[in-house]
């Protein structure tokens, strides 16, 4: 559920949640810290009182000057409460015995009581008085107590004012809050959006469009880079792919249109039957080579989806090229071309597929091989790879061509629309997807007279007893 | 021999038909799944060319209905998908071969003859002979009109095969896979190359040429109609 919100969405809660406790907090304490306030000062308002007392008591001549001193003194100062008693007996205002024994005394410190009696808020505290001989009848000295408290209703009227105009300053302070963290969130997120406006611009046609690396705040540059690489790889992808689309419907499209031509052209007049036996033939012929080419690329598009080896079994790398010399043995003693492989390693794969490996580069070279020379394999494991390097002697290939030399239907020679041989121009890229499906590579290098392709395998085990 | 082509593809099965009556045998066509069964189940055929993917039954459920019903006539699957699955589901089926579309017709016609050849091996000779020619395969010797011819291992396994299979138009893909046991499709002349190398020892210097080159098909070793 949570997960599903936006991003704004959920930033502007956590900011807002997070402003509400603190300022909730600051609240509590400013209220709380007031009603303190207002406790300390109705202690010194009642201790001041308290004094006041005294003085009257100790100087009051008589009883009555003290009723009517301390009446003064009551009325004069509203909702103040006052008892007075000679030990157990009332001298003056309250006689509610309760009253009495509730309040903590003065001089312990102590915090004012605090009560409700009717509709008054009522905080106090007791006092025992010193009380001058002249009002003590009889001659007995008893103590004499005050209990003196005071009506805190305006404290309350106070407090509640302030707690209410807190809460509506929190309401709208958290609610501000929340706006600003909404419009921070957006502002902070504006580079994803810009970042998600590129990414719609993106499209087949439009692949060139790229992320706002610098523009962006640091965690998302890696992302942009991210992105960025990705787009570069999809556009490569992408090319090769249109490339490879026109290259085909080209190389369709001359032998089929050869076909039609002759087709066409043997029906335009009738012939004697050996013609179109011939014509047939070539046809033939030429239906195969399209065949293999259809059949080709279906093995490519498979074997660069990542697809698993059909079998997976240890394989001699020696016997394999021995088999395949045996193969072409007949067309190398044709040219005068010499076939040698040296090293033995075994690796892991499918015999088939590398089979076919090996013997794509070996046509290639005996294609390209002048007369008379010489075409050696050698095989190694040098650390944790194993090597298989064919080399011929031979024009070479030009520097500029090499790196498309594995791309599929490069012809080194351009101009040679219809190869001499009934070749595909898929053998490399075939080499080299069977290669990648082993988790290998192939690589190429020539230099003037001599060219050389490898094949490196992962793993792979040395051998020194070469079969025969 | 009587075969059953089980395909939808109006085309393909016309082609079929017509190319292995001229090969010599009887052919009854079916163009979806359920006749297809129908027929097969029916028996009286010695071999089945079934397309996996019909109308009604696909080639998986005709293969499967027929062999449970204890019919065991030889299939060979023609699919158009070459994944190894498929593959593997044929044969586990109980299918005798399979062709990935495009074949040559010449390739059919070789596997067909090669699953009508099993089961009625019998004696194996041990001499093969046309006309004047003899291949000795226990002693590994060629002799043409009484003289001895000398052969690299793979040629005697070359004019072996065609001497095995002769009249048989045999392509390019089957002799490599055969003789070499390369099992692609190689994009060289390697086999045009090796025929001519065993022609000019088995044929050149003798009459009549026995191994022949079908264009577009593939070879043939068989004596020629004006020599007979």
């Amino acid at each position: 559920m949570l997960s599903r919100l936006s991003l704004t969405a959920r930033l502007t809660a956590f900011y807002t949640l997070v402003s509400a406790a603190v300022l909730v907090g600051m609240g509590f304490l400013v209220s709380n810290a007031t009603g303190r306030h207002f406790v300390e000062l109705d202690r010194d308002y009642l201790l001041d009182k308290i004094g006041l007392v005294q003085q009257i008591v100790r100087e009051a001549p008589s009883h009555e000057v003290l009723s009517a001193r301390l009446d003064e003194l009551v009325d004069s100062h509203r909702g103040l409460l006052i008892g007075l008693r000679r030990g157990d007996e009332p001298v003056y205002g309250h006689e509610d015995p309760l009253f009495f024994a509730r309040l903590p005394g003065a001089s312990t410190g102590a915090e004012p009581a605090s009560w409700r009696l009717g509709t008054q808020t009522l905080r106090g505290l007791s006092a025992q008085l010193e009380a001058p001989s002249r009002l003590q009848p009889g001659g007995m000295v008893h103590p004499w107590h005050l209990s003196i408290a005071v009506d805190t209703v305006h404290h309350a009227h106070f407090m509640t004012d302030l707690q209410q105009t807190l809460a509506l300053y929190l309401l709208g302070a958290i609610l501000l809050s929340g706006l600003l963290g909404w419009w921070a969130a957006r502002r902070g997120l504006a580079p994803l959006r810009v970042m998600k406006e590129r990414a719609m611009g993106v499209t087949a046609q439009k692949l060139d469009q790229r992320m706002p690396v610098e523009a962006v705040p640091l965690e998302l540059a890696d992302l942009a880079h991210s992105l960025n690489t990705m787009l570069d790889r999809l556009q490569s992808a992408f090319v090769r792919l249109q490339d490879f689309s026109s290259d085909l419907a080209h190389e369709l499209r001359t032998p089929i249109n050869n076909l039609l031509t002759q087709t066409q052209v043997s029906l335009a007049q009738k012939r004697e039957a050996s013609a179109y036996q011939d014509i047939l033939a070539s046809n033939a012929e030429e239906f195969q080579r399209l065949g293999r080419m259809v059949s080709d690329m279906l093995f490519l598009a498979k074997t660069e989806n990542g697809i698993e080896l059909p079998h997976r079994e240890s394989i001699s790398l020696h016997q394999e090229t021995q088999a395949l010399f045996e193969f072409y043995e007949a067309v190398a003693e044709d040219k005068h071309i010499r076939l040698l492989v040296t090293g033995e390693a075994r690796v892991m794969g499918d015999r088939l597929m590398i089979r076919r490996a090996i013997g794509n580069l070996l046509s290639n070279a005996l294609r390209h091989s002048p007369a008379h020379a010489e075409v050696h394999v050698t095989i190694e494991t040098r650390g944790d790879v194993t090597r298989l390097c064919l080399s011929n002697s031979g024009p070479g290939i030009p520097p500029e061509a090499l790196p498309r030399l594995f791309d599929r239907f490069f012809r080194v020679d351009k101009s040679r629309s219809q190869p001499q041989s009934d070749g595909t121009g898929l053998g490399l890229s075939i080499t080299q997807a069977i290669m990648a499906a082993h988790g290998g590579s192939v690589s190429a290098h020539s230099e003037d007279g001599s060219t050389c392709f490898c094949l490196v395998f992962p793993g792979g085990v040395p051998s020194t007893a070469s079969p025969v | 021999m009587k075969i059953l082509i089980v395909e939808d593809e109006p085309k393909t099965g016309d082609y079929l038909r017509q190319g292995l009556r001229e090969a010599g045998f009887v052919v009854d066509l079916v163009a979806n799944g359920t006749d297809g069964l129908h027929h097969a189940s029916e028996g009286g055929h010695d071999l089945v060319i079934l397309d996996v993917m019909l109308p009604g039954l696909d080639g998986w459920q005709v293969l499967q209905g027929m062999r449970s019903r204890g019919q065991q006539t030889p299939v060979l699957f023609l699919t158009a998908r070459d994944q190894v699955e498929d593959r593997v589901k044929g044969l586990e089926l109980g299918a005798d071969d399979y062709l990935v579309k495009p074949f040559s017709f010449a390739e059919l016609l070789a596997r067909v003859r090669t699953i009508l050849r099993r089961g009625r091996s019998g004696m194996e000779a041990t001499t093969l002979v046309v006309a004047d020619l003899e291949l000795d395969l226990l002693r590994r010797r060629v002799s043409r009109g009484g003289k001895r011819i000398d052969l690299t291992a793979k040629e005697f396994g070359l004019l072996e095969l065609l001497m095995r299979r002769q009249g048989e138009v045999l392509p390019r893909t089957l002799i490599a896979s055969q003789v070499w046991d390369m099992n692609f499709d190689s994009d060289t002349n390697v086999i045009e190359v090796a025929m001519r190398r065993l022609r000019t020892k088995v044929d050149d210097p003798f009459e009549p040429r026995l191994i022949q080159t079908v264009r577009g098909m593939g070879y043939v070793l068989e004596v020629p109609e004006d020599a007979r």
